[in-house]
């Protein structure tokens, strides 16, 4: 049976038109498929990661699912036909594993992708944050460097056809931007897992306390590292002096979101998010100069919607690139095949670095505000529907 | 048959406001004013710093009314007092909350009814206004402030959280208590604008303000479980949107209440500007 192939998609597609305009001149394998392994089996793995993967046979192949419920590691695992465990160890040891996807929850990051490390895979993908401090980050990149073991983080954005558009379009806005901003509304994530399968287990959704400034300092630090994050490489990317950040503002939105004024010496930036039962998702990212501006718009994750559209702005001039074919999770399953078959180069340690210190020094002082700003609200507002922090 | 009111404008009204423009697309109510044909029914001033002081000359004068293109925060006590003594119209020409879209003169739907339908469950508001580079940040504030203020009233907790070369940053409360942030920034990249969009928790609504150099349409929103709204696109400039509102006054002998507003406007960007 021959095998089938998987081609690089080179300009904007319809899905309808999506066969007409492949490249077949850049077939992106010649070998069996490699062997994927997904420690973590919730709704980000089911509804993420199997997606995108579904769209890459012949290029790549889950072969093992680990779970600390034996019983979800098997269901999801019986899904795509692959071996299934409730322990790193028996992943790691699976032989047929070539790339294992870290899917875990975020203070397991560390630990497993350097175990993955060790264990001679060909590259390793870590769900951001890969790791939760600046020391775990460096003990990641030297075993990374002593292993020679690739690692992606999967901030997906930037892995995005859109994104990677505006990067060869964008000039010199990088080095002239004044004004960053981030804006992210969103249904609750259940809307879209739904539309792109049928999920086996959902976290419990609990009824916070807003009243309780732990609460809201867990929400804001919640809302940092597992959402901003998303678009902070994006923002550091736009931010030379990105080391000397400072938090002007910082503010909860119920029932989960964020107001945050950031600002460096020569950058101000802007995060918003607001997820609450709306479905009108808008995730737009955008660099403001003088003369020059970039507006991204990203498809919401999970469903499977094609990538963000890159629009430049110069006066009443405007160019745009994109939609294409595929979403950024799809792009890094590309890069991870490229990287475990030696054919790409891998992200330097030091920027995933740059990008996980620079979120954790923004999360830790937007807590810090947040709670000062808990503070100072006026206390008629305590329990107030809708109201903020 | 010639124009019911006769008008005059200053130099800087000319240009603030579009006066000519605007009273060409009202030739049955408004006409210029021939020279040394004595006072103008109504006049046009530029609401640049120290506007309120050519208004009362303007009332002095005896001019019927009053319009003023893109007024400046300033203390309006002492002129709403003569125009209130002379019975004198004043009209404020807002770049971007005078727009129709916001507030409608009529009996349509208006961005300030989709806000403040939706204020109540607000989650959060968030307003971008764009300016070309070497705007003054302060008039572009102000401009900001109006335009909020129309569709959200009064605001709690307003501070200025950043002022710089490349713009501001705006911070306050929401009736429920929900955060507002309200950006301004200085680029040339993008038309100048204001938008603002209200999020609560199952949709909102939002509304985009273009500069009212041509007529070209606000874009008004409601989002909700239905579905997205989009309200009936008006071409219409602010500033004509302006002088028709002064022609209804002056046909019906009624008086806007455009200052008593304006003092609101002023008391907010004292609050900003003194922190």
């Amino acid at each position: 049976m021959p095998i089938p192939q998987i081609y690089r998609i080179n300009r904007p597609v319809s899905e309808s038109a999506y066969k007409e305009v492949v490249d077949l001149s850049h077939p992106l394998h010649a070998d069996r498929p490699l062997g994927v392994g997904i420690l973590g089996a919730g709704p980000v793995t089911q509804a993420i990661h199997l997606p995108a993967l579904a769209r890459l046979r012949g290029l790549l192949e889950v072969r093992h699912i680990m779970d600390v419920d034996p019983a979800v590691a098997g269901s999801v695992a019986a899904r795509v036909g692959a071996a299934s465990s409730s322990t790193m160890e028996a992943l790691l040891g699976d032989e047929t594993v070539d790339i294992v996807a870290i899917c875990s929850p975020h203070q397991f990051h560390a630990e497993q992708v350097i175990a993955a490390c060790r264990a001679g895979k060909k590259a390793v993908l870590c769900e951001k944050p890969f790791a939760m401090n600046a020391e775990e980050a460096g003990r990641i990149s030297a075993v990374s460097r002593e292993t020679g073991v690739p690692i992606v983080v999967g901030a997906m954005h930037t892995f995005d056809p859109g994104w990677l558009a505006a990067r060869r379009n964008w000039d010199d806005l990088p080095g002239t931007a004044h004004t960053i901003r981030s804006s992210i509304v969103l249904p609750p994530n259940a809307r879209f897992e739904d539309f792109a399968t049928e999920i086996i287990t959902r976290p419990a959704a609990g009824t916070p306390d807003y009243g309780d400034v732990e609460v809201i300092k867990s929400m804001m630090q919640g809302g940092i590292m597992g959402l901003a994050i998303h678009d902070l490489p994006l923002v550091r990317q736009f931010t030379p002096d990105f080391a000397d950040i400072e938090v002007l503002q910082a503010r909860h939105v119920r029932p989960f979101g964020y107001a945050v004024s950031l600002r460096t010496p020569t950058r101000t930036i802007e995060l918003r998010a607001a997820m609450n039962s709306t479905w009108k998702p808008e995730w737009s990212f955008e660099a403001i100069a003088d003369h020059a501006a970039l507006r991204i718009d990203f498809t919401p994750s999970y469903v499977q919607a094609g990538s963000a559209t890159a629009t430049f702005s110069r006066g009443s001039e405007t160019t745009t690139f994109g939609p294409y074919g595929h979403n950024g999770y799809e792009g890094e399953w590309r890069e991870l095949a490229e990287l475990a078959r030696g054919t790409r180069q891998p992200p330097p340690a030091q920027a995933l670095i740059d990008d996980l210190t620079f979120a954790l020094a923004i999360a830790d002082a937007t807590v810090e505000s947040a709670a000062a700003e808990h503070g100072r609200r006026p206390a008629g507002l305590a329990g107030a529907t809708g109201a903020t922090a | 048959m010639s124009a019911a009111f006769t008008v005059t404008a200053t130099t800087g009204a000319e240009e603030a406001g579009g006066v000519a423009l605007a009273i060409a697309s009202l030739p049955a109510t408004f006409g210029h004013a021939a020279d040394k044909a004595g006072v103008a029914d109504v006049v046009a001033i530029a609401g640049e710093a120290g506007w309120t002081g050519e208004a009362l000359q303007a009332i002095e004068s005896g001019h019927r009314a009053i319009l003023v293109a893109n007024p400046c925060p300033e203390d309006t006590a002492r002129l709403a007092a003569a125009a209130d003594a002379a019975g004198t119209a004043v009209v404020l020409d807002h770049r971007w909350a005078s727009n129709p879209a916001l507030v409608s003169t009529g009996n349509g739907p208006d961005a300030r009814e989709a806000f403040r339908s939706a204020l109540g469950a607000a989650a959060m508001l968030d307003s971008v206004a764009a300016a070309a580079p070497g705007s003054d940040p302060h008039r572009l504030l102000g401009e900001h402030l109006a335009a909020l203020l129309m569709v959200t009233g009064p605001l709690d907790g307003l501070s200025l959280v950043r002022n710089g070369a490349s713009g501001y940053l705006v911070s306050a409360r929401l009736p429920n208590g929900a955060p507002l942030t309200a950006q301004g920034v200085l680029t040339a990249a993008r038309p100048a604008g204001v938008d603002i969009r209200l999020y609560t928790s199952d949709g909102g609504a939002s509304v985009r303000v273009p500069d009212p150099g041509a007529a070209w349409p606000a874009e008004v929103r409601a989002t909700g479980p239905h579905g997205d709204l989009l309200l009936p696109t008006l071409y219409e400039s602010a500033h004509r949107s302006a002088w028709r509102r002064l022609k209804e006054h002056l046909t019906a002998g009624t008086r806007p209440d455009d200052l008593a507003g304006f003092a609101r406007l002023t008391d907010h960007y004292a609050t900003l500007t003194d922190t």
